[in-house]
């Protein structure tokens, strides 16, 4: 809060739109969604209407009895900005087209504001949808009967808001709450929502329109044949937009890294300024600049999703069948997107409302079978299975074991979660499943876009520092003390014979592990590594190369599969463990879910080893 | 019956939350609406057990059946 600006707290309960208000108030790169429970924390901002007033956005609400951890900490932050003396008024936002359930929580604010004495103005939003439709509704009456001031406006086309803007100043603290003189309430008893629901009543506008255009799209969209279809194809095309659109994006990420690469490396001296600045500086720059694409597509398609309200169906159609394994509806998209990339996944889980559910979702993001655990596969695949064709030549027995690897990643996510949901019941708050179906509405491009490039800013500028320290560490582990002439011979060559014992079990050398420790960086690392390892130069390339290597070294098959199961379950991604600690705020769950899942990857790998052993 | 009985475009009215509901979920579902007495549609109802759909003046809430059955109605 600004000691010298005029301080104006925004409250509002989630599908307000008051995230799109403060948008369009402040210019402010804030979040807008058609999906509950959007704005994280407090933001703020100076008005462009009005340079001397300055915004705080308290994340959307339904009630001021909070029943989460994180809806407390919402409601105590605005109790707390109530309580400050710099705190001079409150715009509390309600949707006009929605007016009761806006109410019921405005009437909330109302008291709060008459208790701390600080001055309110309801804001009715969504009056551009209402004029529109030609809805009428009564805002002065429904000023006079609260006595606090209500403005019509739009966060969408900007209507009323130089109005709002203005009646700041003149704003006034409610009389005592509940008392208005008008015989409406006065004939009521003294429950909230049913003064809410007599006032809509009266001032509120009138009909049903809007929601029965609302349940003719539902009708479509939750039926059983067009509702299936539409949904398969809305998420192919979600799952499209990270594998195919961000590709041509994520090469040109690369290139442009490779050509500054090629530009600066000759003009430092050779030697191991020049390997540092090659392998650790553009190496580390690359590790993560790679997923901006990902993450930038990623965040823009499910915010088109949101805002336009398809997401809330999405998450009553799968909701049932996730509910199986402790999870939510709202658990699919991030789950589905982990599938090209955890790391958009967990920004993605941001839309699981309900924090135990949320924590949930994290469990089972690191084990849907992500794009960078492909080239490993495909390794051992060609390493250890015939390329003959299976069930009368129908299917190839590699892609049948692919196939077979992709569902079993699948399978562990949800048989741990499952479990996980049994066995701790207690541990972050639930909410019950009630999820308000948000009206459909065309997207809003520029702040869709806005939040996108946002979403990436913060991978780049937080989670980029930590994958960059490790990149670091990993590649002064590799080049000392040797001055990168030989990887075997290097630290990491030296903790990669000292830790073999760890991996002999499973007969798997030095080597292997060696290069399970560099695939922390991301795991396609592994398969560059056994090329080094093996003297196979650009390993990637040359598949087939160290594809014959490994056969002609005599990895048995039990080793190969348990290696494939191995990198299955195994949390072998720093990318994936900075953004989990960024977005829980903790390093906690990271490191639990680090240390468990490379035990589960470790037990699951022995027995498979044991297993083929026995059975082969 | 419970909310979870109704059957797509019928209406009833709320009569109590199940005596073993969570307090915060009753608090909750009060706050949007769902609360003795007032009147709720079943404006959907999916096929496969999936979560239905029920107006509650002018909004469209989702209920699963763990929530909807602990609402009861007359």
């Amino acid at each position: 809060m600004q000691t010298d600006s005029f301080n104006v707290a925004l409250i509002g309960s989630p599908n307000s739109g008051k995230s799109r208000l403060f948008n369009r108030l402040t210019g402010l790169n804030q979040k807008v969604a058609n999906f509950p429970g959007v704005t994280v924390g407090i933001s703020s901002g100076s008005s462009l209407i009005d340079s001397a007033t300055h915004y705080l956005d308290f994340p959307g609400i339904y009630s001021m009895q909070a029943i989460s951890g994180e809806e407390k900490l919402a409601v105590d932050g605005f109790y707390n900005a109530l309580q400050a003396d710099h705190l001079n008024a409150v715009i509390c936002l309600v949707d006009a087209t929605r007016l009761e359930k806006g109410l019921i929580f405005a009437l909330q604010v109302l008291e709060a504001c008459h208790r701390y004495k600080k001055p309110l103005l309801i804001a009715a939003n969504m009056c551009d949808v209402l004029e529109q439709n030609t809805i009428q509704f009564d805002a002065q009456s429904l000023a006079t009967a609260l006595s606090v001031e209500v403005l019509p406006i739009s966060g969408k086309t900007g209507l009323g808001l130089n109005e709002l803007s203005a009646a700041l100043a003149t704003a006034t603290v409610p009389t005592t709450p509940f008392t208005v003189s008008d015989n409406i309430i006065a004939s009521d008893d003294s429950l909230t929502h049913r003064q809410a629901k007599l006032l809509a009543n009266e001032y509120g506008p009138k009909g049903d329109l809007l929601i029965r255009a609302q349940t003719k799209l539902d009708a479509f969209f939750l039926h059983s044949l067009g509702g299936g279809i539409s949904f398969l194809g809305i998420m192919y095309l979600l799952f499209q937009s990270i594998f195919t659109w961000a590709a041509p994006a994520m090469d040109a990420v690369e290139t442009v890294i490779k050509l500054l690469a090629n530009a600066v490396i000759p003009l430092v001296p050779a030697g191991m300024a020049s390997d540092f600045v090659a392998d650790a500086l553009f190496g580390g720059i690359g590790a993560f600049l790679v997923f901006v694409p990902q993450i930038f597509v990623l965040t823009l398609v499910v915010g088109i999703l949101e805002d336009s309200g398809y997401l809330a169906r999405a998450a009553v159609i799968c909701h049932k069948p996730l509910r199986l394994f402790g999870l939510t509806g709202k658990s699919f998209v991030p789950m589905l997107s982990s599938v090209a990339c955890a790391i958009p996944g967990i920004y993605a889980a941001r839309t699981v409302d309900s924090p135990r559910k949320r924590w949930l979702t994290y469990l089972a993001i690191p084990l849907m079978p992500c794009s960078a655990r492909l080239p490993v596969y495909t390794l051992l695949i060609a390493v250890f299975i015939p390329t003959q064709k299976a069930l009368g030549g129908l299917v190839g027995w590699q892609g049948l074991v692919m196939f077979g690897i992709y569902v079993f990643g699948i399978i562990c996510a949800l048989l741990v979660t499952a479990v996980v949901s049994r066995s701790s019941a207690q541990l972050h708050a639930d909410l019950p499943f009630v999820l308000e179906m948000p009206p459909y509405r065309l997207p809003s491009w520029r702040p869709l876009l806005r939040n996108a490039w946002n979403r990436s800013q913060h991978f780049v500028t937080r989670a980029g520092k930590i994958i960059f320290i490790v990149t670091m560490v990993i590649w002064v582990l590799g080049y000392f003390p040797n001055q990168g002439v030989s990887l075997a011979n290097s630290w990491l060559g030296a903790i990669g014979q000292w830790i073999e014992p760890i991996f002999s079990p499973f007969g798997l050398d030095w080597k292997y592990g060696v290069a399970i420790l560099t695939s922390f960086l991301a795991r396609e690392v592994f398969v560059g590594t056994l090329g080094t390892l093996f003297g196979i130069e650009d390993a990637n390339e040359n598949f087939a190369s160290l594809t014959q290597q490994i056969q002609d070294s005599g990895l048995p098959l039990g080793s190969g599969l348990a290696l494939l199961v191995f990198f299955s379950i195994a949390l072998q991604c720093v990318s994936t463990l900075a953004v989990l600690a960024k977005e829980t705020e903790s390093w906690r769950l990271p490191a639990q879910l680090f240390v468990s899942y490379s035990l589960l990857a470790y037990a699951a790998a022995l027995l498979t080893y044991h297993l083929v052993g026995f059975l082969v | 019956m419970t909310l979870w009985d109704l059957t797509q475009g019928t209406t009833a009215t709320v009569r109590a939350f199940a005596a073993n509901m969570a307090a915060s979920h009753r608090t909750r579902l009060s706050d949007l609406g769902f609360y003795p007495g007032e009147s709720i549609t079943c404006v959907m109802a999916p096929s496969l057990g999936a979560p239905k759909l029920y107006r509650v003046n002018n909004t469209v809430y989702s209920l699963d059946d763990s929530t909807a059955s602990m609402i009861e109605i007359d």
